[in-house]
């Protein structure tokens, strides 16, 4: 009931999703059919169910659900490894990015259960029965579990993210204390896995504009950098009706990251900067 | 292109309801529910000056079985309101951001407005006997 900590799961389940029929406001492409069911091995002895949400962009079919039986006795302990199991024992036409496998890289950020997670960092043992498992929300899909981040990555170019100096370059490199350097922890380790942003209800309203939990953390870790001096045109140009203030404190931001870090209080930083700056 | 056919991935159909959205869609329906219930509270104003058969009138539907679930209604909507109200001005003002603080003050918030509802119909029952 109170969560500490975002890796938390859910104590109680009092609904699994919000009340509203399953194709609720969807266009008649997005629509999501049922799909066939791959039946685990008769010998198996442990199976567990996985949901999967597969798109074939060369079927010129729907997206649907299929549903997978695993042999947990054939398959590591991750959600990304029953994904692997699935590629290369049932089903080789199962797309999914994954790379590092350990929570650093970002790519197999997906939809778990109805929140966003990284399925490397999730237990199967802690997946419902059955696990269902979406692409990251509100995205074009390009194929199965890989949705289109371009406008996602191109908002975040918008924030440049990068050292902005306009005082010569010293001969060294630009110092910078210990305790200017601490100001950046809890923001820069962000991964970019996009969790949070396409879990977020404004985000999905107004994505052309706002640019999103993610994004905003990390305009947030560029502005409180000492060593940065364009902190005032990087307010400049987040001062704006939809860029920032489409934030409405929802949070699900802060209780969906997979690396703990808290999107909504580099938010209501920003916006406190944006203030303080006027006075 | 196969491009443009591209399916939308679902949102709202699959996010799970978690307490900090719960709580934000219900500020907006709280506050769209107030925004209502003025309109029930102005039309009885209106009734008491236009007088007393009106206002028998509008007394009598708001004494109503469906009168006081609208007005329970107004009340916890004004209640949490508040409370939340509350809870954003401290947000705000930049606290409050840790996800354990921001599932406690959620569940005071559900806590407070439940309780102040309840104490307000309780009161008003009172007075009336």
């Amino acid at each position: 009931m109170f969560i500490r900590s975002s890796d938390e799961l859910p104590g109680v389940t009092v609904l699994r999703r919000f009340p509203v029929p399953r194709n609720f406001n969807v266009s008649a492409d997005s629509r999501i059919e049922r799909g066939k069911t791959w039946h685990a091995p008769s010998d198996a002895t442990r199976v567990k169910k996985f949901e999967i949400y597969r798109y074939d962009p060369d079927s010129g079919q729907n997206p649907r659900i299929e549903t997978y039986e695993v042999d947990l006795d054939t398959c590591g302990p991750m959600v990304l490894d029953a994904l692997i199991a699935i590629k290369n024992d049932i089903d080789p036409t199962l797309t999914f990015r994954r790379s590092c496998r350990e929570g650093v890289c970002g790519s197999c950020s997906m939809n778990i259960d109805g929140t966003n997670w990284l399925a490397c960092t999730r237990f199967i043992s802690d997946t419902a029965e059955p696990a269902t498992i979406y692409p990251l929300n509100h995205l074009k899909v390009i194929k199965d579990l890989v949705p289109d981040l371009t406008q996602l990555f191109v908002q975040y170019s918008l924030i440049e993210p990068w050292l902005h100096t306009t005082t010569p370059e010293p001969e060294k490199e630009r110092l910078q204390s210990p305790e200017d350097r601490g100001k950046v922890d809890g923001f820069y380790e962000c991964i970019l896995c996009f969790c949070c942003t396409s879990g977020c209800p404004s985000h999905w309203w107004n994505g052309d504009r706002f640019l999103g939990p993610a994004v905003l953390l990390q305009s947030y870790r560029w502005l409180i950098d000492s060593r940065d001096e364009a902190t005032g045109d990087r307010l400049d140009d987040l001062e704006d009706p939809f860029r920032l203030y489409r934030c409405h404190t929802i949070l699900n931001c802060t209780r969906t990251c997979p690396k703990q870090l808290n999107p909504g209080k580099a938010i209501a930083a920003i916006k406190k900067m944006i203030v303080q700056r006027r006075s | 292109m196969a491009h443009d056919k591209r399916p939308l991935s679902p949102d709202l159909q699959i996010y799970r309801p978690q307490l900090t959205s719960v709580l934000s869609i219900s500020h907006r329906v709280t506050g769209i529910a107030l925004s209502v219930g003025t309109l029930l509270l102005v039309s009885w104003l209106l009734a008491a000056a236009a007088g007393p058969q009106a206002y028998s009138t509008v007394q009598g539907v708001m004494h109503s079985w469906l009168g006081r679930v609208l007005l329970f209604g107004c009340t916890f909507s004004f209640f949490f309101h508040l409370c939340n109200g509350i809870r954003h001005l401290v947000w705000d003002a930049g606290y409050g951001f840790e996800l354990r603080t921001i599932y406690v003050s959620g569940w005071t918030v559900v806590a407070a407005s439940t309780a102040l509802t309840v104490a307000a119909w309780f009161s008003s029952f009172v007075a009336m006997e």
